[in-house]
């Protein structure tokens, strides 16, 4: 313990330096905002930062801190847009609109706004303070993963982002292999033999990481973005109260509480990400209010939650991709991409061997959590005025930037051309709700998993039995298979139960 | 019906990619799993995906109604130009050119796209070539931008 908390206090001294401090608040405030316009979430957000991060050559933990203060920042900007307009910021945020709106249109806006701003921060804090308690364990007991171990525990990822992924697990699973599949192409280092290139010398070193993620999030968004546009007609002014009072403070502090650390054992969990936990504590809340709720009418607690729950599943996440190097949901996989693009390996040995990567990093989430708090509450306002750049001038320039990230990586055409390439499959194929976090999961971890997959078979000459030897891969194993099977299971029994008494909802 | 599209051309991808992985045999070999044997696993994998969606297709409708197609069509073309001329017109010109459609696209008039690109073209050439040193082409305008 007394270790962990030097490597913090080393950590703190990372945070603080004049750059990552200025690039912290950079972030913060770019996340607000990225969060906070419809359609743009964290994922979108990262991705297009991430090219920006490399091109201008900040050192990696520079660049680490500037997109988790993204990452987190965007958490705290969803809620803007749906207490203010009903329109969801990010997919996170989508509980929040269900008591947040209602209160701002009885003229409680800025204590909604306010309120909500606490309940992330404590949310993001009691995260922080979850990463610092159990990453270095976690790390320790993962140095003992061998390759098959490995092969088992991406396995598990690859399970729990298909098996949770609602109505569509088929076609998750089908996303996570087209990723794996695309992070075949090019140089096969083992063997020196080219893979589906095609004789192409632009695909023989592989496609850029940067490409394929804007390409799918960034190009194909804009397109998604002409079918829902929405003006910012229907938003309400913030009036009355600014800020929260006592009352409210104490009313929401266990439901709060209560939700952030649930939603940290989410965001834990692969998979899993802010979406679930934020459902999960909204019902959860409603539950144990009972009758004395007026949940989905402007309950001050069905705001606190959801709130507090995806910004600590938002932080949550970072822990398996620090720790194990296996990325839990989409924006820490795009993460993991930007720092392979540094030649560095997320996973256990990291922590020994980037403490000041590892530990600045989690200081800074500390920092960027303050700071979001102060641009949160009083210059709420700014943000509100954002809202209504118009789309017109606000697309042409994501697309702009977007460009500029991929182009500053290689500078070819080719690079552009395949980056429109991989927006319009990636349009196609979210039209067919096709989810594109695990096709991005699989292609950050495709080399990896392939990479660990022939070094245990190596070791027993061929033999697959070496996969189910140890009791950590058969745990591993285990939870994967339960991760596939058991949702199905679930809501077939939900259903049945549902059935007789359908009003509920 | 679009769900069994989408699985056929799964099943038509791994096909490709298990033809193309044939060949993939080393020269020498140092272990006992090749470079083959992974994209097979996966082409495999694939066409049951694929196969999966072609034979229980979920039961939404036409994902494509109520689909813009024109304006989409006209977006993804326009992004295509972009990406296509943006080394040859430079950034700021291309910029500039492209925020006329998608501007258009997206609720604006002509006129307040072309500003609005020129502003984002020439802002963002400031921020980024001058001051973040993240160097942009200048393409047919390098007279005035300098640079290549």
């Amino acid at each position: 313990m007394m270790e962990t908390l030097q490597h913090l206090f080393n950590g703190f001294g990372v945070a603080m330096l004049p750059m990552n401090l200025l690039v912290a608040a950079l972030g913060a405030f770019l996340g607000t905002v990225v969060g906070m316009l419809p359609g743009l979430g964290p994922i979108n957000g990262v991705a297009i930062l991430m090219p920006l991060a490399f091109a201008l050559k900040l050192p990696p933990e520079t660049a680490l801190i500037l997109l988790a203060a993204v990452y987190v920042g965007c958490e705290y900007g969803g809620r803007i847009s749906s207490i203010l307009l009903n329109v969801p910021g990010d997919a996170g945020a989508i509980m929040t609109t269900l008591d947040g709106y209602p209160m701002a249109r009885k003229g409680l806006g800025g204590v909604a706004l306010s309120i909500s701003a606490w309940s992330s921060f404590v949310g993001s804090m009691v995260a922080t303070v979850g990463i610092v308690m159990f990453a270095p364990v976690l790390a320790r007991w993962a140095l003992a993963f061998g390759p098959a171990e490995y092969f088992a525990l991406m396995c598990f990822a690859f399970a729990c982002i298909t098996g949770l992924m609602g109505d569509a697990p088929m076609k998750a699973a089908l996303a996570a292999i087209i990723g794996l599949s695309l992070s075949t192409i090019g140089l096969d280092s083992n063997s020196g033999v080219y893979r589906f290139t095609g004789g192409d010398v632009h695909l023989s070193d592989g496609i850029q990481f940067i490409v394929v993620v804007i390409g799918v999030f960034s190009i194909s968004e804009i397109l998604l973005m002409l079918e829902h546009q929405h003006s910012s007609a229907g938003m309400i002014k913030e009036t009355g109260r600014k800020l929260f009072n006592w009352m409210e403070l104490k009313f929401t502090w266990w439901s709060t509480f209560r939700s952030s650390v649930v939603g940290f054992i989410v965001g834990v969990l692969p998979g899993a990400g802010a979406t679930i936990a934020s459902a999960m504590t909204y019902s959860m809340e409603k539950r144990i209010a009972g009758s004395s709720g007026t949940f989905g009418d402007g309950d001050i607690r069905g705001l606190a939650a959801p709130e507090a729950a995806n910004n600590a599943s938002a932080a949550g996440s970072f822990v398996p991709m620090l720790t194990l190097g296996v990325p839990g949901s989409g924006t820490t996989a795009v993460m993991v991409g930007a720092l392979s693009l540094y030649n560095i390996t997320p996973g256990p040995a990291l922590f020994t061997q980037q403490p000041a990567l590892v530990w600045g990093l989690i200081a800074s989430l500390f920092i960027a959590n303050v700071m979001l708090l102060l641009i949160n509450i009083p210059l709420v306002g700014v943000f509100t005025k954002m809202l209504s750049v118009p789309n017109w001038l606000l697309v042409p320039g994501i697309l702009a930037v977007s460009t500029v990230g991929v182009y500053a990586v290689h500078a070819t055409t080719f690079d552009l051309m395949l980056m429109v390439g991989f927006g319009v499959i990636g349009y196609l194929l979210r039209k067919q709700s096709v989810p594109m976090a695990p096709l991005i999961l699989g292609f950050v971890l495709g080399d990896l998993m392939e990479q660990n997959l022939r070094r245990a078979l190596s070791i027993t000459n061929g033999e697959i039995g070496i996969l189910f030897e140890s009791p950590i891969s058969i745990g591993l194993w285990i939870c994967a298979v339960t991760m596939v099977v058991l949702p199905p299971v679930v809501r077939f029994v939900l259903r049945k139960r549902i059935q007789p008494d359908q009003a509920t909802v | 019906m679009s769900d069994r599209i989408l699985g056929a051309v799964c099943v038509v991808v791994a096909a490709c990619m298990a033809w193309a992985a044939q060949d993939y045999v080393p020269a020498f070999s140092y272990e006992p799993v090749g470079p083959r044997a992974f994209p097979r696993l996966l082409a495999a994998l694939m066409a049951i995906g694929g196969a999966w969606l072609v034979l229980k297709p979920s039961l939404v409708g036409n994902p494509l109604q109520g689909t813009p197609v024109k304006l989409i069509g006209l977006s993804a073309a326009t992004v295509f130009v972009y990406a296509l001329l943006f080394q040859v017109l430079g950034f700021p010109l291309a910029t500039a050119v492209m925020a006329v459609p998608v501007g258009t696209s997206f609720g604006g008039n002509w006129k307040q796209s072309l500003v609005g690109g020129i502003g984002l073209g020439l802002g963002f050439y400031l921020l980024f070539d001058k001051l973040l040193d993240v160097v942009l082409p200048t393409g047919i305008l390098s007279f005035i931008f300098g640079g290549r």
